[in-house]
């Protein structure tokens, strides 16, 4: 019996949703294999950080606070994968956005009002846009690839972090502590869920998530990010501008990434430290395909990357599963949803063996 | 030819299945030593994927072959170049970036030195007459010496069976003259040749047999020389011939297209320019681009389309409006569309259903979109208006372009544009791989839209359709575009220099005074 | 700059070269057969990893340059299987396997964490190491001159070889390649276990002759300028040569600007940390402006390839 391929002529509904959710099952399954032979109690690993983190109701403010930047970033991510546009240096815009919003904060730190935290969030927006923009500027006129210079980017964000909080804004008061001042109470996000740890950054990732949606199922702009990314040359026909399309792309996946900067800067940290990249701008790359590039997909799957977040350090503290066995399951879960897509465009046939002519 | 030999090549019950197609539906026929064997059928009757099968690119699902007496299975072409089979591709199978060398080794099972080679090379160049350079990278050839390097590696294996895949399709007549020569030479060595084609006169010329293929069956053999054209046409398509049917007036109006000293530079590495190219197309005329494929066709119909700007906004005038530095939106709105050549990924997109394809060019013309938001009505209801008036074969405007075949996606595009009713439609190919059913209809649906006041532009590489279609015809070559030329009254001949590049401004001329000539002398 | 300085940088330049030349030779042997594996960062730290711990736990650097070498080329076949043979968007696909890599390198070396190995150092007799002058041709490790007889072995398999040609020929048109009767997979799948054995080898260089201990995310991007390296060489081995020695002197800059006072402590450490990353991009941006005409990229790179048969 032998199995073949065979082209679908039509991508397959079904297995376009099916396959995202066999991809995290699938994924528990391998780790707990995967830790169990490396000398974890695997099933325990898997129960931790698959469902402790759904069960313990005390964890859910947790998944909200992680999950919002995931989503806003993946939301800007998938529509650049969309239009075949690969900026994968999310993380630099995050942190430029973060500083732009960070700066912005120190300089009106002596002043109040409530429009502090819209101007910083137009601060994060800008630093993330300006960060891309340079990878947007070559692409579109000198066709330098955007994969390698997104992430080169993001390493110089890196240093410039380092470069502002142990230079120009450390704290007077930080007793040398790597850090800017915390900031004043306006220029931090509101709670929204009293006597929570949830900030207004989650609704706002709804919200964003939401607004994408219909912007890319029912407006044109979205209809030219499909078109450019899936038959360039018939967008060109259609009398769609690739460089724009770049160019837009980019913006808003940069813009958003540095607004998720903004809100955890204003959010969780309240003050710009070194520690303030969290693999966030990766991990978004993740949530954006097991999300299938759809907005409300991408919502989904921020929650289970969180999930993942969460329980790995939930598993840290239960059974001393170290926190980079979380990278390993993300990088799995990506690897499934990968393979996965094969199902979506082909079927798998089974064909009987072919009646052999003997040679003599 | 021994008439007690085997046959060199025998098919029984050939079967091939596809995802909804019978490909090939109990094949068989015989191939003598040194015979010329026609395999004719449209585009789509399942004759590629016999020969791929026969050279072991594909498996049968069911059948046997049998080769010279003996039972015959290969599985991939390395086995069938062993049993002495070659193949010239229809899409050459060559590598653009490596020498003529290289793609000839590639060509070769043993392991000769390139030196070895390039003799050997040569030799088989001199026995039959064909001129190459062995250091030449391929991408910088012609079609024609393309073709040359298929050949060579075909031959170079000494091949008892040579299977041309449409090998005329994109050369010039007089190429084909020579290339007719080198297959007469080589069947009376005693190799059978393969020849699969839809071109019924060369067929009639060349060929000492037929099997005729339609819908994956065979439906007649038969000895072309004592079949005429007609007949040969007529068990092809399984029906009688429909004729355009064209009214008698030849009366044009305004000039509604006027291109002049139009041009644009390569735009990548395998590209041709365009050079001073100049032409106008008059209300109710279809003007037809003749040429051999890769001179500058595609760049003609991407500058005409907007998707290449044209360098003074004066090169292109619709109807007395400058329209060179118009991009493809504004051409559509001021009333030029067009159709390139490749139907999946250009004309339409193959993942998207039919009412986004619509939405894809029909958008401005037909108002499918509304403060940036797309009319999920009215495009669904575009879409299914063109299903019904081009009867397209499809679920419904749901469905995915790329579900449908190429002759009803074909149908489906041209509908999409002619229903916007542009003053000037600009087509590539129209009907290039889709089936004769489909073809008719849309060059009928042509020659209405210009009696219905519209001028078009028709760039194909098929001569027959442009003589069958157009008033007007004029040769691109190298970036070129001749003089325009009346149908009537036309010589093949001057046309086939045209495309071979004879371009001497005085050989032209002289051709072009000869045909007035001529045409005058018909008056009188 | 003194005599001995300046051979101190070139000794320092060399060897911070290597793990980017060995890497980006066999991405260019990938490219050339038409996959781009944007997964090298992975494949170097699973190297990097197996090949410290092997070393560490056997004491014998071959050992552990062997199993480098493995160990990129079996995750290396994680995206061969699902890119070759399940058709997967190859640059996901490559970014998954630099995530993996990274996620498995700080999971398996967490236990050798603080460990130290010896450096894998030049196997010449010390009157040849130790001399002022010929110590700079002397003084490395054998993977260096290993990474210079590869340069040579790329170039002669792909110019002057029949495997090469082949190769070639599917990274150009696969379509023909296969209509011919090559099998573009194989081919294929050859090509990439030689990149993850490659990119193995290039990650194990960082433990073995730069800095002799695991330290997680210690190939910090090099990876990715390795790819950006195949670039900038046009695909050539030996420009990547080339190429790589630059790179390398602009990371030798680094060390020193960080080390030595003076003019160097004008500008901030972490713009000289920056510099390998801005020198990157302005590579790409001098290949962009110079490549007017003939890009000579393979035809087929990253596209996917699925006979219907």
């Amino acid at each position: 019996m032998q199995f073949r391929l065979e082209k679908r002529a039509e991508i397959s509904r079904s297995m376009l949703y099916f396959t995202p959710v066999a991809a995290v099952l699938l994924t528990m399954i391998m780790g707990a294999i995967i830790f169990t032979i490396l000398g974890f109690n695997g099933a325990v690993a898997v129960r931790e950080i698959f469902l402790t983190p759904l069960t313990n109701s005390l964890k859910w403010q947790d998944l909200a606070v992680k999950s919002a930047p995931l989503i806003i970033i993946a939301v800007g991510l998938s529509i650049g994968f969309r239009a075949n546009v690969w900026n994968i240096g999310a993380e630099g815009q995050y942190i430029a956005g973060g500083l732009a919003a960070t700066g912005v904060a120190l300089i009106t730190h002596q002043m109040s009002g409530w429009w502090l935290l819209p101007l910083m969030g137009v601060a994060g927006i800008l630093g993330g846009m300006a960060w891309v923009a340079v990878p947007a500027f070559l692409r579109v006129k000198l066709n330098v690839n955007e994969i390698l210079t997104t992430l080169m980017l993001t390493y110089v964000a890196v240093q410039l972090l380092n470069f502002l909080v142990f230079g120009p804004w450390k704290s007077p008061t930080s007793f040398g502590q790597p850090q800017t001042v915390l900031f004043n109470n306006d220029q931090i996000l509101p709670y929204i869920i009293p006597g929570t740890i949830v900030q207004a950054g989650a609704p706002i990732a709804i919200f964003i998530a939401i607004f994408a949606w219909v912007l890319m199922s029912k407006s044109i702009f979205g209809f030219q990010i499909r078109t450019v990314g899936t038959a360039p040359n018939a967008a060109r026909y259609g009398g769609f501008s690739a460089n724009q399309t770049i160019w837009f792309s980019l913006l808003i996946g940069g813009g958003l990434a540095g607004f998720a900067g903004m809100l955890e800067v204003a959010g969780p940290f309240n003050r710009m430290v070194p520690q303030f990249p969290t693999n966030y701008g990766f991990t978004a790359i993740i949530v954006a395909f097991l999300g299938r590039l759809h907005p409300v997909g991408v919502m989904v799957a921020g929650i289970v990357l969180a999930i993942s977040f969460v329980g790995g350090e939930i598993a840290q503290t239960t059974i001393g599963l170290p926190n980079a066995a979380v990278g390993l399951f993300q990088a799995l879960m990506l690897f499934l949803i990968l393979a996965g897509d094969i199902l979506v465009r082909y079927r798998i046939k089974r064909v009987g063996q072919k009646s052999e002519v003997s040679s003599s | 030819m021994p008439d007690n030999a085997p046959n060199r090549l025998e098919l029984n019950g050939i079967t091939k299945q596809f995802p909804g197609v019978l490909a090939n539906d109990t094949v068989s026929f015989n191939i003598a030593p040194g015979e010329i064997h026609a395999l004719l059928g449209e585009n789509g009757a399942g004759k590629s994927t016999l020969v791929k099968m026969i050279y072991g690119i594909m498996k049968s699902d069911a059948g046997s072959m049998v080769w010279d007496g003996e039972p015959f299975e290969v599985s991939n072409p390395k086995e069938a170049r062993a049993k002495g089979i070659g193949m010239v591709f229809q899409h050459f199978s060559l590598f653009e970036a490596l020498t003529v060398l290289e793609n000839i080794a590639l060509g070769m099972d043993g392991s000769l030195s390139l030196k070895e080679l390039e003799t050997k090379v040569v030799e088989v160049m001199q026995a039959y007459g064909l001129t190459l350079q062995p250091d030449r990278m391929v991408s910088s050839l012609s079609v024609g010496e393309r073709q040359r390097i298929e050949i060579v590696r075909a031959l170079l294996l000494n091949p008892k069976l040579l299977i041309m895949d449409e090998p005329t399709s994109v050369l010039t007549p007089q190429e084909v003259k020579q290339l007719f020569t080198t297959l007469r030479q080589l069947a009376s060595e005693g190799c059978s040749i393969l020849y699969i084609s839809h071109k019924l006169n060369e067929i009639k010329e060349l060929c000492h047999n037929a099997t005729i293929l339609r819908g994956g069956k065979v439906v007649g053999e038969c000895n072309p020389a004592e079949e005429t054209s007609k007949s040969m046409a007529e068990m092809m398509i399984g029906g009688s011939l429909k004729e355009i049917s064209k009214g008698e007036t030849n009366i044009f109006g305004d000039v509604l297209l006027n291109v002049g000293s139009l041009s644009l530079a390569k735009s990548h590495d395998f590209g041709t320019a365009l050079k001073d190219i100049s032409f106008e197309v008059r209300q109710g005329e279809i003007f037809g681009v003749a040429g051999v494929a890769g001179n500058g066709q595609n760049e003609l119909l991407a500058v005409l389309s907007g998707e290449a700007l044209a360098k003074g906004e004066d090169d292109i005038i619709l109807h007395g409006k400058s329209i060179g530095h118009f991009g493809p939106n504004h051409r559509r709105k001021v009333g030029l569309c067009c159709v390139p050549e490749e139907r999946n990924g250009h004309a339409a997109v193959s993942d998207f259903s039919l009412s986004d394809n619509a939405i894809l060019t029909a958008r401005h013309r037909k108002n499918l979109v509304k403060t940036g938001m797309i009319l999920n009505g009215p495009s669904v209801a575009y879409a299914d208006e063109i299903i019904k008036k081009f009867g397209v074969m499809a679920t419904g405007s749901r469905a995915n372009a790329g579900s449908l075949s190429g002759g009803n996606l074909q149908k489906f595009i041209m509908g999409r544009e002619i229903l916007q009713v542009p003053e000037v439609l600009v087509v590539s190919q129209p009907t290039w791989g889709v089936d004769a059913g489909a073809a008719a209809f849309i060059h009928q649906a042509l020659v209405d839209m210009a009696q219905a006041g519209s001028a078009i532009v028709v760039i194909s590489q098929d001569l027959d359709e442009l003589l069958a279609l157009c008033e007007t015809i004029s040769v691109i070559n190298e970036g070129t575009l001749s003089k325009a030329m009346e149908v009537k009254g036309i010589s093949i001949d001057e046309v086939g220099l045209l495309m071979g590049g004879v371009h001497g401004a005085n050989n032209v001329d002289q051709a072009n005074d000869i045909d007035k000539e001529v045409s005058n002398a018909v008056q009188a | 700059m003194s005599i001995d300085i300046t051979i101190a940088i070139i000794i320092t330049m060399v060897g911070a070269s290597t793990p980017l030349l060995l890497a980006a030779l066999g991405e260019l042997v990938v490219e050339k057969s038409g996959v781009l594996n944007l997964g090298i960062e992975g494949m170097m730290l699973t190297g990097a990893v197996v090949g410290f711990a092997v070393t560490y736990d056997t004491g014998n650097p071959w050992l552990g340059i062997l199993a480098a070498a493995f160990a990129g080329m079996a995750v290396s076949m994680l995206f061969a299987v699902l890119t070759l043979s399940l058709s997967s968007n190859q640059v996901a696909t490559g970014l998954a396997l630099t995530i993996f890599g990274t996620g498995f390198s700080a999971l398996f070396g967490q236990a050798y964490t603080g460990k130290p190995i010896a450096l894998f150092k030049s196997v010449f007799p010390d009157s040849l190491t130790d001399d002022r002058f010929l110590r700079v041709f002397f003084d490395y490790s054998p993977l260096v001159y290993f990474s210079l007889f590869m340069v040579f072995v790329v170039w002669w398999f792909l110019q002057k070889t029949r495997a090469g040609l082949i190769l070639r020929a599917v990274g150009e048109n696969d379509h023909s390649a296969h209509s011919i009767g090559y099998s573009v997979a194989k081919v294929r799948y050859g090509a990439v276990a030689f990149g993850g054995a490659m990119a193995g080898i290039a990650g194990a260089c960082f433990p073995l002759i730069l800095t002799p201990q695991w330290v997680e995310g210690l190939t910090g991007g090099r990876g990715w300028i390795a790819l950006a390296l195949v670039v900038f060489a046009a695909w050539r081995p030996g420009r990547l040569l080339a190429g790589a020695y630059l790179f390398g002197l602009i990371a030798t800059m680094e060390l020193y600007a960080k080390a030595a006072g003076g003019a160097f402590r004008i500008l901030p450490s972490e713009l000289w940390a920056s510099l390998p990353y801005l020198a990157t991009i302005a590579v790409l941006v001098m290949i962009s402006m110079r490549r007017t005409k003939s890009s000579s990229a393979p035809a087929c790179l990253g596209k996917p390839f699925m006979p219907n048969n």
